[in-house]
C-alpha cells in the first residue's frame, strides 16, 4: 500500500497564485498559495478570513479579517479552488422546471 | 469473508436508504465497497410531510458516501406497491446529532 | 460494482456533488482517487440554502466532505461495458487474478480478482431510455429544497 499517488489535484499550478481554501467547520480563507504538501497541508500568504454570520457559523460574510502568513492544516481543508475566475453569480439554474 | 453486513445479498434488489441528514433514498443496490459507499440506480427520494403525502423526487444514479448512510433496508416491492404514498403522512426524520 | 469504479468511469461527465455541509457542486469530472477526492471543471456551486451560487473554473474536494454524487444515468453502462471487456481479456483458465487489473482502484484486490463486477450479463446495448443528469441536476437544484 506505497504509490499513494495524491495527483488528483496539481496544487504546483497555483502556486503564487489566490486560492481560496473552505475548512471543516465552515470557515472560508483566500490568500496567495506558497506551498504546500501531500497531505495537502498549505501556506497561505496575505491570507483574508471571510467572517461568519454570528447566527448561523456556516454561512460566510463579506466582511473580512486579515490573518498574514498561515499555514492550513490538510486535515481540516475541505475545498481549494482558485480565487481568479470564481465569483458569485445570480442564479444559474432555470426555475421553471416542474421539479 | 463477509464484507460489509452481507449488502452482497442486496444487489441488484430495491432497498431504502436513511442518510444522516434524515433523507429517504429508494432505489436500486449496484454496488458497495468496504466503506459502504453504495451505488444506488433508479433512485428516488422520499419527502416525508405531515401536511401533504409523500412526494417522490426522482433523483436517478447516485453514489452515497458510506459516512452518510444510517440504515440500509431491503424494500419489500409488494407491500411497497399497496401503499398510497399520498395518503401517507409522516414527520420527516431529523438529522443524525454528532 | 464498486462505488469508485463507477466515480472513475464518470470522468469527463457532468455531476452533482453535495458536500455534507449542505452545498452542491456541479461540475465535470476531471479526476478521481481512491480517497474519493475529485477534481471538477467548470463548477458551480450552490449554497446550503439554494440563496447564492459562484462559479469557479475548478476546485478540489476532500473525499471525506462529500454527502453523495449524482451521476448521469448511462455511466453506469459504461462501467459494465468497461467490466465486461476487461473480464473478456482474462485468459479461461486463470480463476483467481492476483491483484492484476492496472487501473487505480484495483488497488483494492478485492472485487477484481473475483470478477465480482461482471454485472450479470447485462447487455452492453441496455438502453435506459432517460435522459442524461446534467440538466436534470441543474433544473433541480436551482429551486433550493431548503435541506
Amino acid at each position: 500500500m506505497s504509490g499513494r499517488k495524491e495527483t488528483v489535484l496539481d496544487l504546483a499550478k497555483f502556486v503564487d497564485k489566490g486560492v481560496q481554501v473552505k475548512l471543516t467547520g465552515g470557515r472560508l480563507v483566500t490568500g496567495t498559495l506558497k506551498g504546500y504538501d501531500q497531505l495537502l497541508n498549505l501556506v497561505l500568504d496575505e491570507a483574508v478570513e471571510f467572517l461568519r454570520d454570528p447566527e448561523d457559523p456556516l454561512k460566510t460574510t463579506d466582511q473580512t479579517r486579515r490573518l498574514g502568513l498561515i499555514v492550513c492544516r490538510g486535515t481540516a481543508v475541505m475545498l481549494v479552488s482558485p480565487t481568479d475566475g470564481t465569483d458569485e453569480i445570480s442564479n444559474p439554474f432555470v426555475q421553471p422546471d416542474g421539479a | 469473508m463477509a464484507t460489509g453486513a452481507g449488502l452482497e445479498t442486496l444487489v441488484d434488489q430495491t432497498i431504502s436508504v436513511i442518510t444522516n441528514d434524515g433523507r429517504n433514498i429508494v432505489g436500486i443496490l449496484k454496488g458497495f465497497d468496504q466503506a459502504t459507499n453504495i451505488i444506488l440506480d433508479e433512485s428516488h427520494e422520499r419527502v416525508y410531510s405531515t401536511k401533504e403525502g409523500v412526494q417522490q423526487l426522482v433523483l436517478g444514479l447516485y453514489i452515497i458516501r458510506g459516512d452518510n448512510i444510517s440504515i440500509v433496508g431491503e424494500l419489500d416491492e409488494d407491500l411497497d406497491a399497496s401503499l398510497d404514498l399520498s395518503k401517507l403522512r409522516a414527520h420527516p426524520l431529523k438529522p443524525v446529532i454528532h | 460494482m464498486l462505488p469508485l469504479s463507477l466515480l472513475k468511469s464518470a470522468q469527463g461527465h457532468p455531476m452533482l456533488v453535495e458536500l455534507k455541509n449542505g452545498e452542491t457542486y456541479n461540475g465535470h469530472l476531471v479526476n478521481c482517487d481512491t480517497w474519493m477526492n475529485i477534481h471538477l471543471r467548470e463548477v458551480i456551486c450552490t449554497s446550503k440554502d439554494g440563496d447564492r451560487f459562484w462559479r469557479m473554473p475548478e476546485c478540489y474536494v476532500r473525499g471525506n466532505t462529500i454527502k453523495y454524487l449524482r451521476v448521469p444515468d448511462e455511466v453506469i453502462d459504461k462501467v459494465q461495458e468497461e467490466t465486461k471487456s476487461r473480464s473478456d481479456r482474462r485468459p479461461p483458465g486463470v480463476g483467481r487474478g492476483r491483484g492484476r487489473g492496472g487501473r487505480e482502484e484495483g488497488s483494492k484486490p478485492k472485487g477484481v480478482g473475483r470478477g465480482l463486477e461482471d454485472g450479470g450479463g447485462r447487455g452492453a446495448g441496455a438502453a435506459r431510455g432517460r435522459g442524461g443528469v446534467g440538466g436534470r441536476a441543474a433544473g433541480n437544484r436551482g429551486g433550493g429544497r431548503g435541506r
